[in-house]
């Protein structure tokens, strides 16, 4: 297991390397400064009444940049390796093609997970900046929120593996940011539409990743509100664990006898 | 020998369908007032930008109804369900409606009772702004004030976040309130000439909240000149809704005034263009004695000083 996770950390530590020479991360820069510059124009309709609106602007705007970086940067991974030809040397060695996928997998979250705390640091600054104050739902928001980033990692890298670059990330945008929607559709459809359907409608909830659920931005942008009950983290945990997995499962089904 | 020929009759008919095309412009850009779109179709720069303005001012109007209920998000109830006789969570402090209509809404995320969710459904509630709704609160109207008046800086031709925003203005019951909202109203209408649901929105102001029912008869007809100049089937909904408030309050203006010889006509008026408004027509019917009954200062008097168009 140790010899596992060792390759594991390697093929991350690539990941994330090879993210920074790309200057990837400069995006996530450019992205905080407009953050700090919108946040700054906002102020000019000055502040008071406006803290509410400023938090939910920031989760917004944060759920939202990092599920983009997210998916862009997991969407390419695997077919970059198969394009540029990279991918030979690391079959070669001794590793299996599920150690491949598991390490780059973990790159991915890692890379998602440094540019998403680049980015709520410099939110927070912003916010700080008009005497926002911080709350301990913040902290929960940003555990969760990284947890839902695994998720998000796992379905791009699972879409990667059956269909071209762009149609991944497509794909990932459209479920990821459509689950919201698609669940509330089925919520209100099983409550008014055809007995028949109802195990139809059950089925397709249980098939669309839940990614709402590690969103506490309602939470954390109004008042009064604690953070989650412990219970609810840990089954979280449990959830993204077992979604991830599934996902990982899905691509080694397809990578493990694809010819390269 | 027939190319030219084809060409000259090809500019002939180009000629022609040109001359002519001005004839098609009453029916392709009918006269009247286009709410928000003067500045749109005049380039397509212009066009994005109010697309991009009345998208934001959209966001942010729904915003603020998520900051009222203090995070949770509501939605309206469907045809389907109002017809099944589900009925809104109703509220206790939004009696008379000036916010929106609570007993038409319900929570975006079902209760446990009616979610099939199971425990992702308990996930959900534990993670968003959620609680039961039932006889909800709102938290106080002002918080969101500067949401209105961005609302409307950004889109000075998204007239709810006028109305509405000049009724929150309005819910301080003080002479200041009342003040305010008068004049974020007469900054709407200067923005916006011609809406009729502004202009009902300052005559309630007047009359409602105020109880000056001099000042609010012209405001109320000159709503109703508006909507005659345009015609009905021109307006809004938000208009269209605007003008039957108008007729409405105009004539419980005019029987409280004991102006019934103007009354009897305005109703009629008015419920040729809605025939089925319930109010208008109990007017109509109610005994002359009862109505003269009900203004006991009865005084016919010249009308006031016209209210003044923009």
């Amino acid at each position: 297991m140790n010899q596992r996770w060792t390759t594991w950390r390697a093929l991350a530590r690539g990941v994330v390397l090879e993210t920074v020479r790309r200057k990837d991360l400069w995006v996530v820069g450019i992205l905080g400064f407009l953050i700090l510059v919108s946040a700054g124009a906002l102020g000019f309709f000055g502040f008071q009444g406006l803290e509410s609106f400023a938090k939910d602007l920031a989760s917004t705007v944060l759920g939202g940049l990092s599920t983009i970086l997210a998916i862009v940067t997991t969407a390419r991974l695997m077919p970059d390796e198969i394009k540029n030809r990279t991918l030979y040397p690391l079959i070669a060695r001794p590793i299996s093609r599920f150690d491949l996928l598991m390490g780059k997998l973990l790159g991915a979250i890692v890379v998602s997970w440094i540019a998403f705390l680049i980015l709520t640091a410099l939110t927070a600054c912003a916010l700080m900046l008009f005497g926002v104050q911080f709350e301990p739902v913040m902290a929960q928001y940003v555990l969760l929120r990284m947890m839902g980033i695994v998720v998000i990692c796992s379905v791009t890298l699972m879409f990667s593996m059956l269909m071209t670059p762009s149609a991944a990330t497509t794909m990932s945008f459209v479920i990821i940011f459509g689950s919201g929607m698609i669940t509330q559709a089925l919520v209100m459809a099983y409550e008014s539409g055809e007995v028949a359907m109802r195990p139809l409608f059950k089925a397709i909830h249980l098939m669309v990743p839940q990614v709402g659920l590690f969103d506490l931005g309602g939470r954390a942008a109004n008042t009064s509100w604690g953070p989650a009950p412990l219970w609810v983290v840990g089954t979280l945990a449990a959830y993204m664990a077992c979604y991830a997995a599934a996902m990982l499962a899905l691509s080694w089904g397809k990578f493990r006898n694809q010819a390269v | 020998m027939k190319t030219p020929l084809i060409v000259a009759v090809c500019c002939a008919l180009a000629f022609g369908s040109g001359y002519i095309a001005d004839g098609a412009r009453d029916e392709v850009r009918p006269k009247g007032r286009y709410s928000g779109l003067e500045a749109h179709e005049t380039s397509a720069g212009a066009s994005l930008l109010g697309q991009f303005r009345t998208s934001v001012s959209g966001w942010l109007w729904v915003r603020t109804d998520l900051y009222l209920h203090n995070g949770v998000a509501m939605r309206p109830l469907s045809e389907r369900e109002l017809e099944a006789g589900r009925v809104g969570v109703g509220s206790k402090d939004n009696t008379d409606g000036a916010l929106h209509d609570d007993s038409k809404i319900v929570t975006v995320i079902p209760s446990a009772e009616r979610d099939f969710r199971g425990v992702f459904g308990d996930i959900h509630r534990a993670t968003a702004a959620y609680k039961d709704m039932t006889n909800h609160g709102h938290n106080e109207p002002y918080s969101a004030l500067p949401l209105f008046r961005l609302m409307t800086w950004i889109d000075p031709h998204f007239i709810n976040g006028w109305t509405v925003g000049a009724a929150v203005l309005a819910m301080r019951r003080d002479e200041e309130g009342y003040r305010r909202a008068l004049e974020f109203l007469e900054e709407g209408l200067e923005k916006n000439p011609d809406s009729i649901a502004i202009l009902n929105q300052m005559g309630f102001t007047y009359v409602a909240r105020m109880h000056d029912l001099r000042k609010g008869m012209p405001v109320f007809e000159r709503a109703i000149r508006t909507g005659e100049t345009l015609g009905l089937a021109r307006l809004s909904e938000d208009d269209r809704d605007g003008l039957q408030q108008a007729y409405r309050w105009l004539a419980l203006v005019y029987r409280d005034r004991g102006m019934l010889e103007r009354m009897y006509p305005l109703v009629n008026q008015g419920l040729a263009l809605f025939p089925e408004d319930t109010i208008l027509a109990r007017i109509q019917q109610a005994p002359p004695l009862v109505l003269a009954r009900r203004a006991p200062e009865v005084k016919l008097e010249e009308p006031e000083e016209p209210f003044h168009d923009h």
